[in-house]
């Protein structure tokens, strides 16, 4: 990996948690999370808020996706131990929202993103416009069956000098299991629940 | 050793440092456990020595060989950290890693000779703190004085320590003071 391979991208993260214990006992499933983070130079400095942004949208989220899916897939033993996954774009001050969006939600970010970790879902994602060193909490659910309740988990991405006002922080995040202890039940075995439930509670 | 709640890996690379391209990218490493504070709820303990004898060798020789192998190549730099938790004491991070105990494992992975530089620090979950590092076989070697900076999410609790070790692949990005020897 050169920079010349990667035209902008100024650094690479990627951050791991593995968890052995959780309340003091150790996980019926054991899952690693991870997000892998790049900040780059934003295409779209000093531009207007009219302007096109589908050129460089198209020529660099196919890269970031190939590079941060090819850092959870090492880091996380294989696209096929990968059970949930996530996306999330810091723009710095100096840009919009929109730029960080044109970057993650188009597919050529997230339809590569989807391929590369062999998944099928929707990504979900977050967003924000904040100064360098900003955490981030990026939502992953599960891959391939998006409600699958035991999935739905977070993880905290940061890059500590990123991004400057005229950068953006692209990340994408995955998972290989579920939240530690999950036990809410899922969709099969919850009872049928409407208001009603609240009539007769005190206000 | 009790067993750490979480262990976290980062690997960080630099491909662009002051505009300029790094070829190739500039590899750091850390690998963090999250462990019980040997000394929770003990009040003041004059005699550190029974909890590092059960401790310190062996958070040094979980964690050596995951952070080269996070690093994935030679490890050029090094250092290590002592987050202790809000209701410890730094003294008790020190007891684990100013050990020769602790250090020498990552000493034998590295194939390195000198002391590891080290911060400790107490704070709470998600503070962040900068690991220095120095050079593996002579910590006078200027162009490897460097630091990562860290943030580990929900560690330490206030009953806990997070032990961390760096390693680097290389001195600095775009590194180019003069060398010590030439104002001696």
């Amino acid at each position: 990996m050169t920079a010349a391979q990667t035209p902008g991208i100024r650094k690479i993260v990627y951050y791991q948690e593995e968890t052995f214990l959780e309340n003091g006992q150790e996980p019926a499933v054991p899952a690693v999370r991870a997000t892998a983070a790049a900040v780059l130079a934003n295409p779209w400095t000093g531009s207007g808020p009219s302007a096109d942004l589908a050129p460089s949208s198209e020529s660099v989220a196919p890269q970031l996706a190939r590079v941060l899916s090819d850092r959870l897939i090492d880091g996380l033993g294989g696209a096929e131990r990968i059970e949930a996954f996530g996306k999330a774009a810091i723009v710095g001050t100096a840009g919009e929202i929109e730029h960080g969006a044109a970057l993650i939600h188009t597919p050529f970010f997230g339809n590569l993103v989807r391929e590369f970790l062999e998944g099928s879902s929707i990504l979900c994602f977050a967003d924000d416009r904040a100064e360098a060193g900003q955490p981030l909490v990026i939502p992953m659910w599960h891959k391939t069956a998006a409600a699958t309740r035991s999935h739905y988990q977070t993880i905290t991405t940061r890059i500590g000098d990123g991004p400057r006002v005229d950068e953006i922080v692209i990340a994408a995040a995955a998972s290989t299991g579920p939240r530690p202890h999950p036990r809410i039940g899922d969709r099969s075995t919850d009872p049928a629940v409407t208001s009603a439930i609240l009539e007769g509670a005190n206000a | 050793m009790s067993t750490p709640r979480k262990i976290y890996t980062i690997v960080e690379e630099t491909l662009l440092e002051g505009g300029r391209p790094v070829e190739p990218a500039a590899r750091v490493a850390v690998v963090a456990a999250v462990i019980p504070n040997p000394w929770h709820g003990q009040g003041f303990v004059e005699d550190l020595n029974p909890g590092i004898e059960e401790t310190a060798s062996a958070i040094g020789e979980l964690l050596a060989p995951r952070v080269v192998e996070a690093l994935g190549t030679t490890v050029e730099a090094y250092g290590k950290a002592a987050i202790v938790g809000l209701d410890g004491e730094i003294e008790h991070g020190s007891a684990l890693i100013h050990t020769l105990k602790f250090g020498d494992h990552f000493r034998k992975a590295a194939y390195a000779t000198t002391l590891l530089p080290a911060v400790e620090k107490r704070g709470p979950a998600g503070i962040v703190f900068d690991i220095p590092l120095k050079h593996i076989t002579d910590a006078t070697i200027r162009s490897h004085h460097q630091s990562i900076e860290v943030r580990l999410a929900d560690a330490p609790h206030p009953g806990e320590i997070v032990i961390a070790l760096a390693a680097a692949a290389q001195g600095r990005p775009q590194q180019r003071l003069a060398p010590l020897s030439t104002e001696q």
